[in-house]
């Protein structure tokens, strides 16, 4: 990103950056300009967003696959939407997927975890060029694992620009990393605008861990794209029954009562088959009790599975179990539900909130109590007492979409934009307040730092001369939502399988 | 989700029915509402022990006493440093502590031993024939280190043991804490005139650090009545032997072990009015159950 092509530089005639002082909060775009640009779509407001995380393709995930559709939904409805998130080995510079989606792929060290390392300070030259380049006014940072994306909620902050979190995570309280992780929540969070959590317990759990006014934290689910997971009950041998998994196999995920799950069962139902996807460190204890109770032709492990096919290791169960430990919001147990399967889960996390009661079987986190929640759905599988799949994923379908993400996401930009940025003394005065006497004093240093070090890039590179880049919607839309109605949703399919490199 | 379904809309006029805690259904409550029955799920404090003054002050005994006994190993060293005590008699005192706490804790062990005393014979065998053999080795082995680092390290070390000694969990001592001890250990013996000062200093270090512990253990489990005594008795022999070489470090060390037993649980019992534990849904469910009987 170092070259800078001085000439052909595409300025719109109404930039509002570059008529206001550079670190003062940057306006949306003023609704006559709006209008200019045509389409006679409803007036509102078009935000510039950029979404940061350490976690995007070719990463695998939750939170991956969440901004991606989020994205794709956003750019649907007129918004400009550019992501950042680090290299991923010979994966950098910038890269464009569906729909002029844009991925800057920046040079940050990834640490631990394909989480970057962060000193609060060094990644401000590049995530300013990003945001000035695209003329970026809400910055949506996701994931409170990701160092970049609290990296990048401290320089928007610095550069005067709203900023939005979305956390995807639980975390406790008694231990030690959860003090530490907990204190720089606390002060990632204290200024920013608004924050969105995917259930309602994460919601409490996110007030309390970052001591927030829950007014400033919204709840919007994720969703699942109901196109991708259909049932096809002709897939499923009715001769037998099938319990599915489909997790990583860890220890969160609660794999060692999976461990004491299969024997119990087994020796019960001598037509009961397990189909196990995923892929982790607690494969061997499952291997283990394959092994001794001689289970091989009744439990398959079917290792890690890419997300294209893990409808169609869904569609061949009858029973979709899932036994988290911890769950913020529980994408699996929708998407099994979408497949048409019984779902049996442990009630844990946010996972009473999924689902209603007809489509899910909730059971305590122990062996004894999710066999007997699978025994109760095995003698309703056998009675014929169970609704058919398609009326299932009937009922399914309409429950979490991402338009209806999208949408509520919107109404948090447009929210998040109506309110100030804290100038700098207000904010120095606000880490002191909200984050105790020690991290207060550290972290207002750090932020007078990168006050002064943005003053320095601002005087190294002034903003008018960093070039703004070109609409993936080409210059002034021309090829905007109408030229994209053309392209078909399914297009939108995650993962991004084909992008194009930008040269 | 209705016009007024975002967040910052006003709450609606009239709401159908009460807010529920679910995701699947639309209602027409913004996204950022906060009910009444926001954190109704939260807990404190749900699996804090109350403890009492003098149950704390009991269990202090164990980290009392073992802190006399570095003293009692310090005493010993520097008797025979000044040539207080030489070594034969040492050796002797030895194995008269030796023999009687063997038999006591055989004593208390019951019926159920596993390992034959032929074992333990050979055990004991095999390692006072190696400091034998090799105390020559050991008195050298620090020369060319110079005697402040020894004594510093040496400092160290017993700290360290003091600090990583597993008080929960005493018999048999943690590798860590054992190590560090015997560390320490060779490098005061390197200092003292003569191998078989060397020797004699090992064996009481093995005594000390590793064989008594285990003894306490058993008392501790077998004759629950004795073991304030026997603490009570190191910790005096601590104070006294150290009075004997040094007379200030006496007073330190009984101020020390006051503080330890006396004003460190009172602080714990008061601290304990402060303690602030949240529980809610949204932790990590724990596996209670003993599942490895599914693998073996």
């Amino acid at each position: 990103m170092g070259q800078k092509k001085r000439s052909g530089r595409v300025h719109p005639p109404t930039c509002p950056s570059e008529t206001q002082p550079p670190a003062a909060a940057r306006t949306l775009d003023p609704p006559n300009s709006s209008k200019a640009r045509g389409f006679g779509r409803e007036e509102r407001a078009r935000h510039r967003i950029c979404m940061v995380s350490d976690f995007f393709y070719p990463n695998m995930g939750g939170v991956e696959s969440h901004i991606y559709q989020l994205s794709q939904c956003l750019i649907e409805k007129g918004h400009k939407v550019v992501i950042a998130t680090h290299a991923y080995g010979n994966r950098r510079g910038i890269r464009y997927l569906t729909n002029g989606l844009k991925v800057y792929y920046l040079p940050l060290q990834v640490m631990y975890n394909q989480s970057t390392t962060t000193t609060c300070i060094h990644s401000l030259p590049l995530l300013r060029c990003v945001f000035v380049r695209e003329r970026v006014t809400v910055v949506h940072a996701h994931s409170s694992f990701s160092a970049m994306a609290h990296d990048a909620l401290f320089h928007a902050k610095t550069m005067g620009l709203n900023t939005v979190f979305t956390d995807h995570s639980l975390f406790g309280f008694a231990d030690l990393s959860s003090v530490l992780t907990n204190k720089l929540l606390t002060v990632s969070l204290c200024d920013t605008n608004h924050i969105v959590c995917v259930s309602y317990t994460s919601k409490e759990n996110t007030v309390l861990r970052a001591a927030l006014n829950p007014d400033i934290v919204s709840v919007i689910p994720n969703a699942v794209d109901p196109t991708d997971f259909t049932p096809d009950p002709s897939r499923r041998d009715n001769s037998k029954i099938t319990i599915v998994v489909v997790s990583r196999l860890v220890y969160r995920k609660g794999i060692d009562l999976l461990g004491g799950i299969i024997p119990e069962l087994c020796t019960k139902h001598h037509d009961l088959y397990f189909l196990i996807g995923g892929e982790g460190p607690k494969r061997i204890v499952l291997e283990e009790v394959r092994e001794k109770y001689q289970l091989h032709d009744r439990v398959r492990l079917l290792g890690a599975l890419d997300h294209k096919d893990v409808r169609d290791v869904l569609v061949q169960g009858h029973i979709f179990l899932n036994t988290s430990l911890t769950e913020a919001f529980c994408m699996a147990i929708v998407e099994g539900a979408s497949c048409g399967l019984q779902v049996v889960s442990t009630r844990v996390g946010g996972i009473p909130e999924v689902l209603p009661d007809e489509l899910v079987t909730l059971c305590e986190p122990t062996v004894s109590s999710l066999c007997a929640g699978l025994e109760t759905v095995i003698a309703r599988q056998r009675s014929g007492k169970v609704p058919p799949p398609a009326d299932i994923h009937s009922k399914v379908r309409t429950l979490y979409t991402w338009r209806n993400v999208a949408e509520r996401t919107e109404k948090v930009y447009d929210l998040a934009c109506r309110q100030p940025v804290l100038p700098l003394p207000a904010r120095l005065q606000r880490l002191q307040s909200h984050c105790g006497a020690f991290a207060g004093f550290i972290f207002s240093f750090l932020a007078v730092i990168d006050f002064l070090f943005l003053f320095f890039l601002q005087w190294l590179h002034p903003d008018h001369l960093i070039d703004v880049a070109v609409d993936a919607s080409g210059p002034h839309s021309c090829w905007g939502p109408s030229f994209k109605k053309k392209a078909k949703d399914s297009n939108r399919a995650w993962p991004p399988g084909a992008d194009t490199r930008h040269c | 989700m209705g016009a007024n379904s975002g967040p910052g809309a006003s709450p609606c006029a009239s709401p159908v029915g009460p807010w529920r805690k679910v995701l699947y259904a639309r209602q027409p409550f913004p996204d950022n509402h906060v009910d009444r029955r926001f954190l109704e799920e939260l807990r404190r404090n749900i699996r804090v022990r109350q403890y009492r003054y003098w149950a704390v002050v009991r269990e202090t005994g164990l980290v009392a006493q073992q802190v006399s006994c570095v003293a009692v190993f310090i005493t010993l060293w520097s008797c025979m440093d000044q040539g207080r005590l030489g070594p034969s008699v040492l050796l002797w005192a030895a194995t008269g502590c030796a023999l009687p706490g063997y038999g006591l804790y055989e004593m208390l062990g019951g019926k159920d031993r596993e390992r034959p005393r032929l074992a333990d014979l050979q055990s004991a065998a095999v390692f006072l024939a190696f400091t034998f053999g090799f105390s020559p080795v050991l008195k050298t082995l620090t020369e060319s280190v110079s005697t402040d680092t020894v004594y510093a390290m040496s400092a160290v070390m017993l700290l360290a043991h003091l600090l990583s000694f597993p008080y929960t969990q005493p018999s048999p001592p943690g590798s860590l804490s054992l190590n560090a001890a015997l560390f320490a250990s060779v490098c005061l013996a390197s200092r003292l005139p003569g191998a078989l000062h060397t020797f004699a200093m090992l064996s009481w270090a093995l005594l000390v650090f590793a064989l008594w512990p285990c003894l306490l253990h058993r008392l501790r489990e077998r004759a629950e009545w004795s073991f304030p005594w026997a603490a009570g008795l190191v910790c005096a022999g601590g104070v006294g032997g150290l009075g004997a070489v040094w007379p200030g470090g006496a007073l330190l060390l009984s101020l020390a072990l006051l503080v330890l037993t006396l004003a460190c649980p009172l602080l714990l019992v008061c601290l304990q009015r402060h303690k602030d534990n949240i529980h809610g849904p949204w932790d990590e469910a724990e596996i209670r159950e003993d599942l490895s009987r599914f693998l073996s």
